[in-house]
Formats: C-alpha cells, sequence, structure tokens
C-alpha cells in the first residue's frame, strides 16, 4: 500500500465515520435526553441521568396516551393498508393491460407527483370541510390512499412478474381478480413489504395534513403531541423526548419485522 | 378424442399482422410439432389455441365445438410453458392440484390424482418442496405433471426444453414420447429445435412470416419439400444449396465454372438460361454417383460416428459433405464430392420446388 492509498483510506473512514456520528447522534441525544431533566438538556447535558421514570410519569399524566397511540395507529395501519391495495391494484393494472391511452393518463399521474403538497392543501381542506369531514379519521386516510410513488412502484415492480406466471392461472381457471389476489400478491411480497415499510412510515410520521384537520385533543396523533409538548410555553423537553422514543419504536417494529421479506426474492418461479 | 380445426386464423397486434391466414387438422391423438424462425408466430398461433390471446379472425374448433370466445380454462386443454411458470409461494403438491381445486374437485380426488402423476413422474419424494428447491429438471417434471393432472384433452407445449441442459433434453424428450404414447391425447408442441421436431412429431407445421409453408409427416417434409424455406428448415446439418443455369438438358454450376451435371426427372422441361437453385443434403454425397465437385475441404468435425467436411472450391459457399464414420479426412484435402443428381432437388428462383 503506498503512502497515497493509506491516505485515501483514512480519508474515506473519516467521512464515513463523520455520516454515522450525524445519523446516530439524534437517537443518542433522544436516549440521553429522556433520562435527563429538561434543563440539563438544554444545558447539553450528554450523559444518562437519573430522570427516566419521572419523565415518563410526568408525560404520562399530561399526555391520554392510550388514545393518542391509538389514532396514530389506526390512522397508519387503515392507510398502509388501503394504500397499498389500491395502489398496487393500481400499479399492476397500468402494466398488465394494454390500452392505448394508458402511457397517456400514467404520464399525467407522474406530472402530479410534481405537485407540492402545500399546494393542493387548502383546496383539500375546502374539499374535506364541504363534506362535513373535518376531524375525522376519513380526512386524514382518504386522501392518502391513492399513491402516486407506490403506483409508479409497483407498475416498475410488476415488469419483473413473469407473465407466464399468469397466462398458467388463466388456465388453471382463475379469473383476474383472482389471479391478482391468489398470485400476485403472495409471489410480490418482497414488494409489498418494501411498501409497506414506505408506506407505514410516511403515515405514522405525517404531521402537516393531520395539524390541519384534526382539530380536538381526542384526535390528536403522537407526532402531532410531541410537537404541542415542544411548543409550550415552557416545553419540558424530557417528556418530548420521552414522547419521540414512544413515536419512534413501531417504526422500527415494522422495519424489523419485514425486513426478512426484503430479502427474500423471486427465486423459483421461473429459471 | 378430440380433434382441432383451424380455419383462416388470423392475429394481428394492432396494424402487424402476426399471424395469416392459418388452416390446419389436427386429428386426435396426434403429435403435432410447429417449428420456424424465431418471430415467425409459433407462439402466437399457441396462444390462440390456448385462449390466451384472442383470435383476430377466423374459427377454431375443438371436437367441433367454436372455441373463439370460450375460456383458457374451459377448452380441456393443459399448456406446459417454457419458463415452467409454477407458482413460486407453493409447494409442488399445491402447484399440481391447484388447477383441480379451482375445478371444485375434491380433496380426496385431487390427493389422489396428484399421487398417482408424482409417481408416473417420480415426483413422490419431492411433493412438499417448493419450486425454488428444485432443479431444472425437476421443475420441468413438475410443470408437466401439473397439466397432466388435469386430464387434458389436448396438451399444448411451448418450447418446454430449452432451457434445459443437452443431457436432460434429450432425457425429457424420450420421457414426453413415452408420456405420449401412454396417455394417448392431442400434443401440440412448439421448438425450433430440428432432433425434437423430428423425433417427437406425427405431423410437422413449418410456419414462416405468420403463414404455414408445410405440413406433413417428418420424413415426408425432409424427402419431399414443397419448397427451398422448408427444404434448408427441416434438417440438420442444412440441406446445401448451388445456384445454377439450364443448358442444353444440362446444370452449369454458376459457382463452379465449368462444370455441368446432370438434370434430375423432371415432368417439364426447363428452357435454357432458367435459373434455379440445386438442394442437395449432405449425406447425398459418396464416392460413387454421376455427377462430382471438386472440392477443397476446409474444416472438419469429428463427431466420432459422424465426421462432417465443411468444403468449397475458393470463392463459392461451404457445401457440408457428411462422411460417415471416416476418419481420415482432414482439411486442405482435395476431394471429388460425387453425387447422384437424383437425389437433388430443384427450386426455382422464387424457391418453389420445380417437379
Ligand atoms: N403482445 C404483442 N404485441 C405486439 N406484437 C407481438 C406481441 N406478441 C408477439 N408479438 C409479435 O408477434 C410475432 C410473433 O411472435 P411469437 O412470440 O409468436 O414468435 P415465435 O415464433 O414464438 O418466436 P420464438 O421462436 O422467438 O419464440 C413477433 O414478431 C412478435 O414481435
Ligand atoms: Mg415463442
Amino acid at each position: 500500500m503506498t503512502l497515497f492509498d493509506r491516505v485515501q483510506r483514512a480519508m474515506v473512514y473519516v467521512l464515513l465515520s463523520l455520516a454515522a456520528f450525524v445519523s446516530i447522534f439524534p437517537f443518542f441525544w433522544m436516549i440521553v435526553g429522556s433520562t435527563n431533566t429538561s434543563a440539563d438538556i438544554i444545558r447539553g447535558k450528554a450523559s444518562f441521568g437519573d430522570q427516566l421514570l419521572i419523565n415518563i410519569v410526568n408525560f404520562l399524566a399530561s399526555v391520554d396516551l392510550f388514545s393518542v397511540l391509538f389514532n396514530s395507529t389506526f390512522i397508519a395501519v387503515t392507510t398502509t393498508f388501503f394504500t397499498l391495495v389500491v395502489s398496487s391494484l393500481a400499479g399492476y393494472g397500468f402494466e398488465m393491460f394494454r390500452s392505448a391511452f394508458r402511457e397517456r393518463v400514467f404520464a399525467v399521474l407522474l406530472l402530479m407527483l410534481s405537485i407540492p403538497f402545500a399546494a393542493i392543501m387548502v383546496p383539500l381542506f375546502v374539499m374535506m370541510a364541504r363534506m362535513g369531514m373535518i376531524n375525522t379519521y376519513s380526512a386524514i386516510i382518504l386522501p392518502t390512499i391513492s399513491s402516486i410513488f407506490i403506483i409508479f412502484y409497483f407498475r416498475q415492480s410488476t415488469k419483473a412478474f413473469p407473465g407466464e406466471l399468469r397466462d398458467a392461472a388463466r388456465i388453471d381457471g382463475l379469473n383476474e381478480w383472482q389471479i391478482f389476489f391468489r398470485i400476485y400478491i403472495p409471489v410480490m411480497r418482497s414488494t409489498y413489504a418494501a411498501a409497506t415499510i414506505i408506506v407505514f412510515m410516511a403515515n405514522w410520521n405525517n404531521y402537516l395534513w393531520p395539524l390541519i384537520v384534526l382539530q380536538t385533543n381526542e384526535m390528536k396523533t403522537i407526532t402531532l403531541v410531541i410537537s404541542s409538548l415542544a411548543s409550550a410555553y415552557y416545553p419540558d423537553f424530557g417528556l418530548v423526548m420521552v414522547g419521540t422514543i414512544l413515536a419512534t419504536l413501531p417504526t422500527l417494529v415494522v422495519f424489523f419485522v419485514l425486513q426478512r421479506l426484503f430479502v427474500e426474492g423471486m427465486v423459483g418461479s421461473i429459471k | 378424442m378430440s380433434h382441432l380445426k383451424l380455419t383462416g386464423i388470423r392475429k394481428s397486434f394492432g396494424k402487424v399482422d402476426v399471424i395469416e391466414d392459418v388452416n390446419l387438422d389436427i386429428s386426435s391423438k396426434e403429435f403435432v410439432v410447429f417449428v420456424g424462425p424465431s418471430g415467425c408466430g409459433k407462439s402466437t398461433l399457441l396462444r390462440m389455441i390456448a385462449g390466451l390471446e384472442e383470435i383476430s379472425a377466423g374459427e377454431l374448433f375443438i371436437d367441433g365445438s367454436l372455441m373463439n370466445n370460450v375460456d383458457a380454462s374451459k377448452r380441456g386443454i393443459a399448456m406446459v410453458f417454457q419458463s415452467y411458470a409454477l407458482y413460486p409461494h407453493m409447494t409442488v403438491k399445491e402447484n399440481m392440484g391447484f388447477a383441480l381445486k379451482y375445478a371444485g374437485a375434491k380433496k380426496d380426488e385431487i390427493i389422489d390424482r396428484v399421487a398417482e402423476v408424482a409417481k408416473v413422474l417420480e415426483l413422490d419424494q419431492l411433493l412438499d418442496r417448493k419450486p425454488k428447491d428444485l432443479s431444472g429438471g425437476q421443475r420441468q417434471r413438475v410443470a408437466i405433471g401439473r397439466a397432466i393432472v388435469r386430464h387434458p384433452d389436448v396438451f399444448l407445449f411451448d418450447e418446454p426444453l430449452s432451457n434445459l441442459d443437452a443431457e436432460l433434453r434429450v432425457q425429457m424428450r424420450i420421457e414426453i414420447a413415452r408420456l405420449h404414447k401412454e396417455l394417448q391425447t392431442t400434443i401440440i408442441y412448439v421448438t425450433h429445435d430440428q432432433v425434437e421436431a423430428m423425433t417427437l412429431a406425427d405431423k410437422i407445421v413449418v410456419l414462416k412470416d405468420g403463414k404455414i409453408e408445410q405440413v406433413g409427416a417428418p420424413l415426408s417434409l425432409y424427402d419431399d419439400p414443397v419448397n427451398q424455406f422448408v427444404a434448408g428448415f427441416i434438417g440438420s446439418p442444412k440441406m446445401n444449396f448451388l445456384p445454377a443455369r439450364v443448358e442444353d438438358g444440362l446444370l452449369y454450376l454458376e459457382h463452379y465454372e465449368g462444370q455441368f451435371i446432370n438434370l434430375p426427372k423432371l415432368s417439364e422441361s426447363l428452357k435454357n438460361g432458367t435459373k434455379v437453385v440445386v438442394g442437395i443434403r449432405p449425406e447425398h454425397f459418396s464416392n460413387s454417383g454421376g455427377s462430382s465437385l471438386s472440392l477443397k475441404v476446409e474444416i472438419v468435425e469429428h463427431l466420432g460416428g459422424e465426421t462432417y467436411a465443411y468444403a468449397s472450391n475458393g470463392n463459392a459457399e461451404l457445401i457440408t459433405i457428411a462422411m460417415g464414420a471416416n476418419r481420415n479426412i482432414s482439411s486442405g484435402e482435395e476431394i471429388e464430392a460425387r453425387f447422384d443428381t437424383e437425389n437433388a432437388l430443384l427450386f426455382d428462383n422464387f424457391g418453389a420446388r420445380i417437379r
């Protein structure tokens, strides 16, 4: 190894270490913070304290944890379920069924990806208000079910789905719906696992839209609660850290449960 | 039991005509092989018979009933795909019983029928495995088993052996021939493998650009092709084609200046100056015979039991000569390739046979 190689190597490691530090530090800070008093956190104390239990007790006293977690979970799970069913069905359809217009329709869909949410937020709110859906679960769930990104993702993944599998299923007597539910979904389960992680995280962490349409305390999700804790007149950062940990756990669980499926390919269906 | 009749079958994808006016009769228990160059429409024709592709025009009858608008699962057919198309998330047993389940068969009956077929194909030990844990040959057998379990009237195969290595291919070919004997069903088989076509078929259908060039028994296609395309397509190694011109009842070989050969017997006499193509099969060359070509051997292939020499007279295309088990020939040798013109076939400028 020449000196130059060594220097180059060293630089690569320094860079990687920096990146690792930057990505891990917030987690570290979150965990350390949950064991310290708000004053310690503000002072920048980076070692574990003895306040964890007190923080948890205070958190439980100021937040109706059960209803908050229920709201978050219900919204994220329902949305993820319907988004996957609807958007994967659309992606599958776009790839499998030929039509003179499909590329044009698809292009319009993709164009809509470039419209930022902020631009449709107000009209969407007005629409929801007219339908009397403000402060309901539906107001959060309905607008997100048809996800253009997920449709696109499934269309791309469907290109790898062997067409002869569909032919075989048709000869075996399945109709188009049965092919989708009995063959396509099980065969594409790694794609579904990846999409589940993406969609679940996006919905669990969703902030802006719930902030606008959910107006009473008993409807609030955990992201909203944490943000209101943090923006109080005298915010108790110990509580905020406890809340953040609680908010992070479910996404980690979803990720690790589904991770195994990621790796599984479609080995064996075709040579 | 079940015969097929195709009349005026056409298929177009948008403006592109892929199959043009195919008329074909397939009788019960017949083993029919579709051959033709890549892209000629073999798979498309098979898929139309299967009900996987809509028929643009024409009529398809199975056992006398019109099938054009009948669902693929109700045509009494089973299909074996090139990629096997096994359901990856199901075990071998489930794969084989899947169609029966959807046809509403009872559990016990499914188990019995799957077990019976598994025994015939020696799959008994593999029934609980997933496709990904099988070898290529085993997957192929499962795919065939899945088709047999349904007791179809007609089997459709689309290049079923092309993913297998040479040895397995031979083995499976023999197995398919045996199955045809045992099952006594109609089989339509697509391949571009010469040997599969010649050995398996009762009847070969040669396709080109979506049209049938010739239909017939393997040897009749081999001995008596209707045109130059079929002559060149059937047979391996290929038939040799030499351009020639008719002169005073003899054939003047254009690429072999000064060489004349006799005209084979024809029903009509040809005018002087008519351009023709002479077709000679590699095995028709020998040490005897009324006509001869002086050639220089350029490449020799010793296969052990069979030797092929590729020879030319310097400027023309290579001529393939089958030399039996001759091991004494080597490249660079000058040879006198003799043949009997009665074995030669003549084709006109458009490739049609002159008889
Ligand atoms: N869905 C389709 N849309 C448009 N053209 C198609 C479609 N399917 C097949 N074709 C065209 O039809 C022609 C015949 O295709 P087909 O698959 O039947 O050929 P093949 O004889 O089976 O060839 P191979 O030996 O390569 O399998 C090809 O030119 C192909 O491009
Ligand atoms: Mg094909």
